[in-house]
């Protein structure tokens, strides 16, 4: 297995078990500014040695970087559309002139979906492309 | 010839000569002459084209 599916497979676990914290945390305590400090878990994902892949000085060859720059557009793509999204929902939800104020941990909180999103959908991709036809 | 040693000679991970080998993978045409090259072969011995995949 090589280093960007095993990145893509502890990514996966990270993920999985930072949403089953968060739903945790937000059933027991509730949800609030203390929720954010479940993201503290995505840490994890600089934890095993192939989060560091591309400092190790090995040499990544042309399949293994067209997979990784597929990973990565499909991760940046699902954010841009989660963002757009996001924002037209608030537009329609509150109108067009409305005034929004939102405390600052949401903010932060949403960003950090944002990122589990993006990394998410990255490990998603890079597992698919290495298993996947000659299209990978 | 092992996979470990085409791919060691070739530049790439033992990993893309097995996707190449199960058809999961299409080289460029620099690997594919690469490849080629450690077989002393030209590129035509070693590759066939079937068409474009379904």
């Amino acid at each position: 297995m090589s280093d960007s599916e095993k990145w893509a497979r502890w990514t996966l676990g990270v993920v999985a078990l930072t949403i089953a914290a968060y739903g945790a945390f937000v059933a027991f305590l509730g949800h609030g500014p203390a929720t954010f400090s479940v993201f503290a878990l995505l840490a994890l994902t600089s934890v095993p040695a192939s989060s560091r892949r591309y400092f190790k000085g090995r040499r990544f060859d042309e399949r293994e970087q067209q997979i990784a720059s597929k990973a990565n557009r499909a991760g940046f793509g699902a954010f841009w559309v989660a963002f757009v999204g996001l924002i037209m929902a608030i537009y329609f939800i509150k109108g067009w002139n409305a005034t929004l104020a939102v405390p600052v941990w949401t903010l932060t909180e949403t960003l950090m979906w944002g990122f589990i999103l993006i990394v998410g959908v990255e490990a998603v991709t890079t597992i698919m492309l290495y298993r996947g036809g000659p299209r990978a | 010839m092992t996979q470990e040693n085409l791919a060691e000679q070739a530049g790439v991970t033992r990993h893309t000569i097995m996707a190449l080998e199960a058809g999961k993978y299409f080289p460029s045409l620099l690997l594919a002459f690469r490849i080629a090259r450690v077989f002393g072969a030209p590129v035509e011995q070693v590759f066939e084209y079937h068409g474009e995949p379904k």
